[in-house]
C-alpha cells in the first residue's frame, strides 16, 4: 500500500507528466496553446449534491470532463461531508474512490462540532494520507472564533497539512427554504492564522469583499480560489489585491460548470502568462509540495 | 495584453457559427456616469475583451432615458433634455450595440412618451423593466397593461427582471416568474422574456412552463450545472435566450451555461442567438 508521500508524489508527478496535453484535450480547448498549461482544480467534490442531481455527479462523468478540459488533477472533497455526521465513513468512501483514480487528491471533511472530530482529523492525515481537510463552518454550525477551530488549525499545521474552508456552497438567494445557510464570516480569520506560525488556509467559493479582503490580503498564510470570483475582471482584481501566488484555480465542480472558472481566469486578457500558469497549477503544486 | 489562451472556449470558428447575440448586457447598469455616458462607455470597453474573445455579434444593453429609473435628479434632467447623450454609445459602436430602454411602470404617461420617442422613432428595439429599487414595480400591477399594449403595437421586445429569492423579495418592486406568468396570460399575443429564469431556476422554469409566450433568459446567477438541460427539457430550446450580464458577471459564468450543456448543437445555436433575432421584430442596423 502506498504511503502519504507516495500518494502526493504521484499526484504531483501525474500532473507534471501531462504538461503536454493530449490531442483530444487540445481539440476540446480549441486552441493550439503555446505552451499549454497544466491545470489543477483545487475545489472539486465527489458524490451527490444533496438538493439535485448534477450532470457530472458521478466519478466517471467528472473524470471524463476533466480529461476533456485538460484538468490533470483535482482536490476532491465530499458532498457527503456537508450534512452527514458519520464523517469517518464519509472520508473512508472518499479515500477509496480517489485511490482508483490518481487524478483525484482526497480532501477529508472534519466537523469540530462532533465529539469525534480529533479522531476524524487524525484518520484523514494518518490513515488516508490526505494533504488537507475541508471545513464547512456554516453548515456545521460554528464560527471561526470558536476555540475548536483554532485548535484544529494548530493540529493540522503541526501535522504539516493545510485547511480548506468552504465559505459558501450555494448563493444564499437560491438555497432550499428549509436550509438557509449564510456565508462563513471571515472576520476573525486573519488574526487566527497570524497567531499560528506556518498555518495555511485556502478559502473556497469566496466572493472577495472589503474590508475583510484587505485583512486577508495582509495574511500570507491565506490562499484564495476562483470558483465564485465573478465579473469579467474579478480574478485579475483579486490578483491585484492579494498577489498572483496566492490565487489557485478552482471550479466548485460538479455543482458549478467547470468551464466557467476555466474561461473566467483568462477572459479579460489582463493576466500575463506567468500569472496564468501560477493560477492554473503552479500555486497548487507549490502548496501541495509544502505538505510534510 | 492580448492573450492566445482560450481554455474552456470553443474555437473562434465555432463561436462565429453560433452567431451570438447577447440579450442582457449590463454596462454601468445603475448609472452611466454624471455626464450621461462616460461610465457606460468605460464599462463597455471593460467588457469588450471577453465579448470579442467569444465572437459576440451583438450586445443589447438597457439605457436610461430620464423617466425616473435612477435616484439622480440632475442626471434624469440631463438625459431627458439631451437625447444625443443617450445615443453616444450606439454612435460609437453602431454595429455592435442594441438597446432596450429602461421604463418606469410607476410613471405610465412618461413611459408612454418614452416608448414613442425611443421605440416608435427608433433606434431602440424594446424595453427593460427593473427588478428592484427606484423605477421598479411588480409586473402583475395594472399599470403594466397600457404599457404592454403600446409596446405590442410598436412590436417591441419586453425584458422583465425576475428572481425567486429564498426567504422572499428583497425589494418591494421586484417581480417573480409567477407574476410575469400572470401578466403574460393577459397578453397572449405578446412575447415576454423572463430575465434570469427567476435565478432559482428550478422554480422559475416551472412557473413559466405553461406560458408559451414567455422565454427565459440565462444570465444573472452562478453557473449552476443542469440549468440549460432542465430548461430545454421543460420549455424547449426555442424558449431560451442567452444573456451575458457582462461586465459585472463573467463570460465564463454565462457562456459556459450554454456551451457546456448536454444539449444539441442546434439547441445551442437557437439559445445563443437565433431565438433573440426572431424576437426582434423591428429593423436594426
Amino acid at each position: 500500500m502506498m504511503n502519504r508521500r507516495d500518494v502526493l508524489n504521484l499526484a504531483v508527478s501525474a500532473g507534471t507528466a501531462t504538461l503536454v496535453l493530449p490531442s483530444a484535450v487540445r481539440a476540446a480547448n480549441h486552441a493550439e496553446q503555446s505552451p499549454p498549461f497544466r491545470i489543477v482544480d483545487t475545489n472539486a467534490s465527489l458524490f451527490h449534491w444533496p438538493f439535485r442531481r448534477l450532470p457530472l455527479d458521478t466519478l466517471d462523468a467528472l473524470l471524463k470532463k476533466y480529461r476533456l478540459l485538460g484538468i490533470s488533477q483535482a482536490w476532491a472533497g465530499s458532498f457527503e461531508g456537508v450534512l452527514h455526521r458519520d464523517l469517518a465513513s464519509v472520508n473512508q468512501r472518499l479515500a477509496e474512490a480517489c485511490r482508483k483514480y490518481p487524478e483525484f487528491v482526497p480532501i477529508g471533511s472534519v466537523n469540530p462540532e462532533l465529539p469525534s472530530w480529533q479522531t476524524d482529523l487524525k484518520c484523514c492525515f494518518e490513515k488516508h494520507q490526505m494533504p488537507a481537510i475541508r471545513l464547512h463552518p456554516n453548515y456545521h454550525g460554528y464560527s471561526l472564533d470558536d476555540p475548536r477551530f483554532t485548535q484544529l488549525l494548530k493540529l493540522a499545521t503541526e501535522a504539516g497539512r493545510f485547511v480548506q474552508i468552504a465559505v459558501s456552497l450555494e448563493d444564499t438567494r437560491t438555497q432550499h427554504p428549509m436550509l438557509q445557510v449564510p456565508d462563513v464570516n471571515l472576520t476573525p480569520l486573519a488574526d487566527i492564522v497570524k497567531s499560528i506560525p506556518d498555518a495555511r488556509v485556502q478559502l473556497l467559493n469566496y466572493r472577495p469583499r472589503s474590508p475583510v479582503l484587505d485583512q486577508l490580503a495582509r495574511t500570507p498564510g491565506v490562499y484564495f480560489e476562483t470558483a465564485r470570483v465573478d465579473g469579467t475582471d474579478g480574478i485579475p482584481n483579486l490578483v491585484k489585491s492579494v498577489s498572483a501566488d496566492r490565487v489557485l484555480f478552482g471550479t466548485h465542480a460538479p455543482f458549478l460548470i467547470p468551464e466557467a472558472a476555466l474561461i473566467r481566469v483568462h477572459e479579460s486578457d489582463q493576466l500575463d502568462e506567468p500569472s496564468l500558469r501560477a493560477i492554473y497549477s503552479g500555486n497548487a503544486d507549490t502548496l501541495l509540495r509544502t505538505v510534510d | 495584453m492580448k492573450s492566445s489562451i482560450r481554455l474552456g472556449l470553443p474555437s473562434p470558428q465555432q463561436l462565429k457559427e453560433y452567431r451570438i447575440w447577447d440579450s442582457y448586457f449590463t454596462p454601468a447598469y445603475s448609472h452611466p456616469g454624471q455626464d450621461g455616458s462616460s461610465g457606460l462607455i468605460a464599462d463597455i470597453e471593460r467588457a469588450l475583451p471577453a465579448a470579442q474573445k467569444a465572437e459576440f455579434e451583438k450586445l443589447c444593453y438597457f439605457p436610461h432615458v430620464g423617466i425616473g429609473t435612477t435616484t439622480d435628479a440632475e442626471f434624469e434632467k440631463l438625459i431627458r433634455s439631451r437625447p444625443d447623450v443617450t445615443l453616444k454609445p450606439m454612435e460609437r459602436w453602431p454595429h455592435l450595440l442594441l438597446g432596450m430602454i429602461q421604463v418606469n411602470a410607476n410613471d405610465v404617461p412618461a413611459s408612454l412618451d418614452a416608448l414613442n420617442r425611443w421605440l416608435r422613432d427608433g433606434p431602440m428595439i424594446g424595453v427593460y423593466f427593473r427588478g428592484g429599487g427606484v423605477g421598479s414595480l411588480t409586473c402583475s400591477h395594472r399599470n403594466f397593461h397600457p404599457l404592454i399594449e403600446r409596446i405590442a403595437e410598436l412590436r417591441g421586445v419586453i425584458m422583465q427582471h425576475t428572481w425567486f429569492v429564498t426567504g422572499g423579495k428583497q425589494s418591494p418592486g421586484a417581480s417573480t416568474p409567477s407574476e410575469l406568468a400572470e401578466l403574460a396570460a393577459k397578453f397572449p399575443e405578446q412575447q415576454f422574456v423572463c430575465a434570469h429564469a427567476g435565478g432559482e431556476w428550478e422554480r422559475g422554469i416551472q412557473a413559466v412552463q405553461k406560458s408559451p409566450n414567455i422565454l427565459v433568459e440565462t444570465s444573472g446567477f452562478d453557473a449552476t450545472a443542469g440549468f440549460i438541460e432542465m430548461a430545454v427539457r421543460e420549455l424547449g430550446p426555442e424558449r431560451i435566450i442567452f444573456g451575458s450580464h457582462l461586465p459585472s458577471r463573467s463570460l465564463g459564468t454565462e457562456l459556459s451555461k450554454v456551451i457546456a450543456a448536454n444539449i444539441s448543437e442546434v439547441g445551442k445555436r437557437l439559445i445563443l442567438g437565433e431565438n433573440f433575432r426572431k424576437l426582434i421584430q423591428r429593423p436594426i442596423h
